[in-house]
């Protein structure tokens, strides 16, 4: 056997169970028990690497939101038969329902406008660019390297005075809508919300764990406020956020 | 990218570092894990899933997703597309649920969707440098084992570490990749990873020979070129860098 005919075993055979003709050719040739030898430590070496690892548990949150958004999750829907389109209609008007989800909507529009828009340099102060580059439109992007001017900002370290926000001022979209559906959040606890235990249950823990994903996000941006793709993730579960609340609302029998 | 980083560490954070198990065993744990109280087999899930109910959906990617996770971050090397692409492989797989009937095994399936997902990926990033062929389909004679006569006869063994491993994976052309992931990290066997890369298992047992041994050349070459940076640093004076 030559060693062409050696290596063309272990590539149909395998590195195991060798013939007894590719056993005879090793035990006299040190190129290919080098070679056998090598790939036998590069199969252990790679048999160590895990097979499995945990994806973290916002790509669920994010599929189940894109299956639900394309009507591939088909949630069985209880309907009273006692209610009237009107019902349903005016139930949706209730003040602090219709309130919340139009507050939080308004907050994600106004994030969204000001992270997908450039920021005008305050008129006041110095701006070494020229006109021409400061008007002209951002491209919607998610790398770290970006322009801050072209980002919206939740803690993002000043880079000079012109683009600087007066925290004092006014609070970030962001904040805001945080602030919006935490006060929205503060009547959830006592609210027995479909009638049915497991599905109180149910949205209760969807609640528990959208808030520790935001937690986990907010946190993230606070030490990376560059990562565009935090960004987008944290819009995302303030919008789903916003989503659950006024569906625990609409099943709760609170007095809202 | 540093290649720790393909197996711990997300994008926000959340440094996860799950080491399952290092056999061969193809998938068993996966489908014995039990993903919530709710005790179906994977058969009951895909019929349920089929009818759009929520918890079958997410019972099944309980199921399959630390398996196509992994596969993915491995392909792809980096975590922010490995979340992408994981994430692109499932809804393409719920999308088309409703016309799964059974043929091949459902992992199968799974595990063929992510592989495509993951090539035209990779397809689409190396366009402008490399040609299908020579990344998808490298020939014997460019890409196949090389014995380089007069080269220095190095042993591996001993030497090769999961980091210069995973590392050397990173370099390897994409269908020699993904046949040593599917094989030799995550045992699966050549006739399953002939149906999942939809080739005969003749062309899985070659492409896994050619990836071992491409392999080989780039450890070799580390090891030379560890040698080379720990000789020149044993030539620095320790007085030079004051």
């Amino acid at each position: 056997m030559q060693c062409k005919e050696l290596e063309f075993v272990l590539e149909t055979q395998g590195l195991e169970q060798l013939s007894k003709d590719a056993r005879l050719h090793l035990a006299t040739c040190g190129d290919c028990q080098g070679l056998l030898a090598d790939l036998n430590s590069i199969v252990s070496a790679a048999k160590s690497l895990p097979a499995e690892v945990a994806p973290p548990d916002r790509i669920w949150i994010s599929l189940r939101a894109q299956l639900e958004a394309e009507g591939l999750i088909k949630e069985p829907v209880e309907v009273s038969e006692h209610s009237s389109w009107w019902e349903s209609f005016s139930a949706w008007l209730r003040p602090r329902t219709f309130a919340i989800v139009t507050a939080a909507a308004l907050v994600l529009a106004a994030a969204v406008y000001l992270t997908r828009t450039p920021r005008t340099p305050h008129p006041g102060v110095a701006n070494d660019q020229p006109v021409a580059e400061s008007s002209r439109p951002v491209q919607p992007s998610t790398t770290a390297s970006d322009s801050p001017s072209s980002t919206f900002p939740v803690t993002t370290p000043s880079k000079g005075p012109a683009l600087s926000r007066p925290k004092e001022l006014a609070p970030s979209p962001s904040e805001s809508a945080s602030f919006t559906l935490n006060q929205a959040e503060l009547d959830v606890p006592n609210m027995q919300l479909a009638g049915n235990s497991q599905v109180d249950a149910a949205l209760r823990q969807n609640l528990r764990t959208l808030n520790a994903f935001i937690a986990e996000c907010e946190q993230h941006l606070k030490e990376n406020p560059q990562d565009e793709l935090a960004r987008e993730y944290l819009y995302t579960a303030y919008q789903q956020k916003a989503d659950l609340l006024a569906a625990m609302m609409e099943s709760g029998r609170g007095d809202n | 990218m540093c290649a720790s980083s393909v197996i711990q560490g997300t994008t926000l954070g959340a440094t996860r570092r799950i080491r399952t198990h290092s056999g061969a065993a193809t998938g068993q744990l996966a489908r014995q894990r039990p993903a919530q109280p709710v005790a179906w087999t994977e058969a009951e899930a895909i019929r349920l899933a089929q009818a759009g109910n929520a918890a079958a959906f997410e019972f099944l990617y309980q199921l399959h997703g630390r398996r196509v996770y992994a596969l993915c971050l491995r392909m792809v090397g980096n975590p922010a597309d490995a979340e992408d692409l994981m994430q692109e492989a499932f809804l393409q797989l719920f999308r088309k649920i409703g016309t799964f009937r059974g043929e091949s095994a459902f992992s199968t399936w799974l595990h063929r969707m992510t592989v495509n997902v993951v090539l035209m990926r990779l397809r689409k990033k190396s366009l402008p440098t490399d040609s299908l062929e020579e990344t998808l389909e490298p020939d014997a004679e460019s890409s196949g084992p090389k014995r380089d006569v007069g080269a220095p006869d190095l042993r591996l063994s001993g030497a090769v570490d999961r980091v210069n491993l995973e590392r050397c994976i990173e370099k390897l052309p994409p269908g020699y990749r993904t046949v040593f992931v599917l094989h030799d990290v995550q045992g699966y066997e050549h006739n399953e990873i002939a149906g999942i890369m939809g080739c005969s298992v003749g062309n899985s047992k070659s492409q896994l020979h050619k990836a071992r041994t491409r392999l080989r050349e780039l450890l070799q070459e580390e090891i030379r070129q560890q040698a080379r940076e720990e000789r020149k640093a044993a030539k620095t004076p320790s007085g030079s860098l004051e």
